[in-house]
């Protein structure tokens, strides 16, 4: 027989194995509905317990019980706990990724559907995003671009490694079509090399368009 | 008394560096500490980042109009413009954004009393706020809204132990002494105290050094 909090276990071993990879696992829906049915239940059993005694419950009196609230009382917090926390790694790893320019929502769907060879094999999602993530997501890109906006001239999302060369030799990896630079127009088409400037090509490096060379 | 206080009093002839270097100088030191302390530091309230901004953008108009002249004294020059305008834009970016890690690691804390919510910009207290209830509203409509209602709260105090994380104020930093000063850290077992001499550079925590930062007697390395 499962023990209290055994679910709320999964949860952070889910988060902490998230924690160390490269994409998003798919969100456990039945997991989450079944710690938060263990809460409402937990909070039914103290109400129920306490119901008889009409509000005068005296701890000492019925040590019994006392301990049961307790514990019941401790595992609904520690659930809720590892609730907020699978939530909260989700959430950073998503928002690293809208930090980072990928479109996640786009990635989310490719991995659910080619990861595992069998399209969607846990119930039928198409992603591996709850739908209120896939919301948060879009809100929070809007609130970055928000807060972005006010350094235009930063470019807030750009490398955080301190420029060495103001230019840059670069090996295209995909075809990337043409860009506009001060030096006038390049065609970047698959296995050319450029010399150009760090910082006109630097989000098509992040997004895997162009590989730095040296 | 500031640092520009003392630099004034150590160094005469500081009144002459102009405004622009200066501002580097403060950014450059902001930097520095903002990457080194554990806990948010206060926002440069002096106009520092409005002339910053305004830097920027008139190297990038000079760049604007040196890039159509094709006599290569021009075009030495312009990547000399280009190179330092890159480096300033990375420091700026670095220095935001080691801000707003620290902010989103700790919002709720850095947006929990008036003290602490004076050292973000209005910008960054925009963010942090507008951040805080996205989050909130994620948890409620993922699960907190099926929770009963008494454990809903996410500011929850049970035990003694508080839900919100604040920055742990006991890491240790590495200052450099300004001028002559004692210096007194506790530690583990015993606590020190030393004599310290300008440009000492000493390892202790931070709520020890943070005194001696706030009185510009040392910056932070």
């Amino acid at each position: 027989m499962p023990m209290y909090g055994d679910l709320g276990n999964k949860l952070v071993q889910h988060a902490k194995r998230t924690q160390n990879l490269a994409h998003l696992p798919p969100y456990q829906t039945e997991l989450i509905r079944a710690v938060t049915r263990e809460v409402r239940d937990l909070d039914k059993d103290v109400a129920s317990l306490l119901e008889p005694f009409q509000g005068s419950f005296d701890p000492s009196a019925d040590q019994a019980t006392a301990c049961t609230l307790l514990v019941n009382h401790l595992s609904m917090r520690r659930n809720k706990r590892c609730l907020l926390a699978y939530h909260r790694t989700r959430t950073d790893k998503l928002e690293e990724l809208v930090w980072n320019g990928s479109d996640v929502l786009d990635l989310a769907g490719q991995q659910a559907g080619g990861a595992n060879g069998a399209p969607a094999a846990d119930g039928g999602a198409s992603s591996s995003l709850s739908p209120q993530e896939e919301d948060y997501v879009r809100q929070y890109g809007d609130l970055l671009a928000a807060y972005k906006g006010q350094w235009t001239d930063i470019d807030l999302t750009g490398s955080l490694e301190p420029p060495r060369d103001l230019f840059i030799d670069v090996r295209v990896l995909k075809d990337a079509g043409e860009i506009q630079t001060e030096y006038g127009a390049i065609n970047l088409t698959k296995n050319s090399q450029f010399y150009v400037r760090h910082g006109d090509v630097e989000r098509l490096i992040a997004q895997g368009y162009l590989q730095k060379l040296g | 008394m500031d640092i520009d206080d003392i630099l004034r009093e150590v160094d005469p002839i500081f009144h002459d560096i102009p405004q622009e270097q200066r501002d580097l100088q403060d950014l450059t030191r902001a930097w520095v500490a903002e990457k080194s302390a554990p806990e948010l530091l206060p926002w440069p309230a002096n106009g520092l980042f409005e002339r910053i901004n305004a830097n920027i953008k008139t190297q990038i108009e000079r760049v604007e109009e040196l890039t159509g002249d094709m006599d290569p004294k021009t075009n030495f020059a312009l990547i000399v413009i280009q190179t330092e305008l890159e480096r300033y834009r990375y420091l700026v970016r670095s220095y935001l954004r080691a801000r707003l890690a620290k902010i989103d690691r700790h919002a709720l804390h850095y947006l929990s009393t008036d003290a602490l919510r004076a050292r973000l910009s209005g910008a960054e207290l925009a963010y942090a706020t507008r951040h805080q209830a996205l989050l909130h509203n994620h948890y409620l409509s993922s699960f907190l809204s099926s929770f009963p209602a008494g454990l809903q709260n996410l500011n929850d105090s049970a035990a003694g132990i508080s839900m919100i994380e604040t920055p742990d104020l006991e890491s240790a930093v590495f200052i450099r002494l300004l001028r002559d000063a004692p210096v007194e850290g506790r530690g583990v077992d015993a606590d020190g105290a030393m004599d310290g001499r300008e440009s000492d550079i000493v390892i202790l925590r931070w709520s020890d050094a943070k005194p001696l930062v706030e009185a510009g007697t040392a910056e932070l390395v």
